[in-house]
């Protein structure tokens, strides 16, 4: 084969490869659209959607695999064990956290929204949910402060 | 050579597409253990009812005072009156939000479900809220459901 053929063969590979790049990677999200982003406060006021699979999510809490409460009394710990059974959660199910469109966060007091505000900046890096900061009186997980129930759509 | 790559890539795209269609429609998420409800349901965006938060129609409230069990049965009937009207049934929902003014009573609800769902297994979120719309109530359900 001469160097001219061998180089040929080369890009031809190199450009099947670069092509299925593309593809490969517009399958990891569901196209969206942030209708009046609110940064400040980490959130949007619509996301407009097309397409893809819905995933609804239970109310998801500060708790373990066993059900048992994390970080009792300590909000920033629950805000994070909250995250990552949520990012569990969208994983099994094929997706990532930045697929949520919407979700309703219950607090059994408001006061925790600067925070929970503050750590949800660091969790969506592609723009974020539309969201409501709901005050309950009590919450399903005992000593539980916090609870997000949310809904992402899927890329098929 | 070149023919091969061809193939090669064509072949790829192939599979990539055949693993998308291949998901189910409805896909239970890791089930908790002990639990009636899968902690998350994925479904394929066909036709969606989003629903008010329904409660024991009014009339009755006044007999229905205090007492979960009826006003639990009442919630899910007219949840099924409306879905009716869409062309729906309680077997189609996905999700229930729960709102309770009491969290005690939530072994009950699950108990009662397990009678008034044939099929559906929504994810659940319970909620303990101070007071819903009217002092008598003790429940309000807002739910969603999908149909193709």
């Amino acid at each position: 084969m001469t160097k001219l053929a061998q180089s040929l063969r080369k890009q031809w590979i190199v450009s099947c490869v670069v092509l299925s790049i593309p593809s490969a990677t517009l399958s990891l999200a569901q196209e969206r659209e942030m209708i009046i982003p609110v940064p400040e406060s980490a959130y949007s006021q619509a996301v407009k959607v097309r397409g893809g699979s819905l995933l609804f999510i239970s109310g998801i809490g500060p708790a373990d695999e066993a059900g048992r409460l994390v970080a009792p009394g300590d909000i920033a710990g629950q805000i994070r064990q909250t995250w990552d059974n949520l990012r569990y959660v969208l994983e099994k199910a094929g997706g990532t956290v930045d697929d949520v469109v919407t979700m309703t966060v219950y607090t059994t007091e408001r006061r925790w929204g600067r925070v929970f505000t503050e750590m949800r900046k660091d969790v969506f890096k592609k723009g974020y949910p539309s969201s409501a900061f709901v005050e309950a009186r009590k919450l399903r997980t005992p000593g539980a402060l916090i609870e997000i129930q949310a809904i992402a759509v899927i890329k098929d | 050579m070149k023919v091969l790559a061809v193939v090669f890539c064509f072949v790829a795209m192939v599979l990539a597409n055949d693993l998308r269609a291949q998901e189910i429609k409805r896909d239970f998420i890791d089930p908790v253990p002990q639990s009636i409800y899968p902690t998350a349901v994925k479904v394929k965006a066909g036709t969606m009812i989003f629903l008010a938060g329904h409660t024991a129609s009014l009339p009755q409230i006044d007999a229905d005072h205090g007492n979960f069990e009826i006003q639990v049965r009442r919630t899910f009937d007219a949840i099924k009156t409306t879905l009716s009207k869409a062309g729906a049934t309680l077997d189609d929902i996905v999700s229930l939000s729960v709102f309770m003014t009491d969290l005690r009573y939530v072994p009950e609800f699950d108990k009662l479900t397990s009678q008034i769902f044939k099929k559906a297994r929504p994810a659940v979120t319970f909620i303990e809220v101070s007071h819903l719309a009217r002092p008598q109530l003790m429940i309000e359900i807002q739910s969603v459901a999908v149909i193709p």
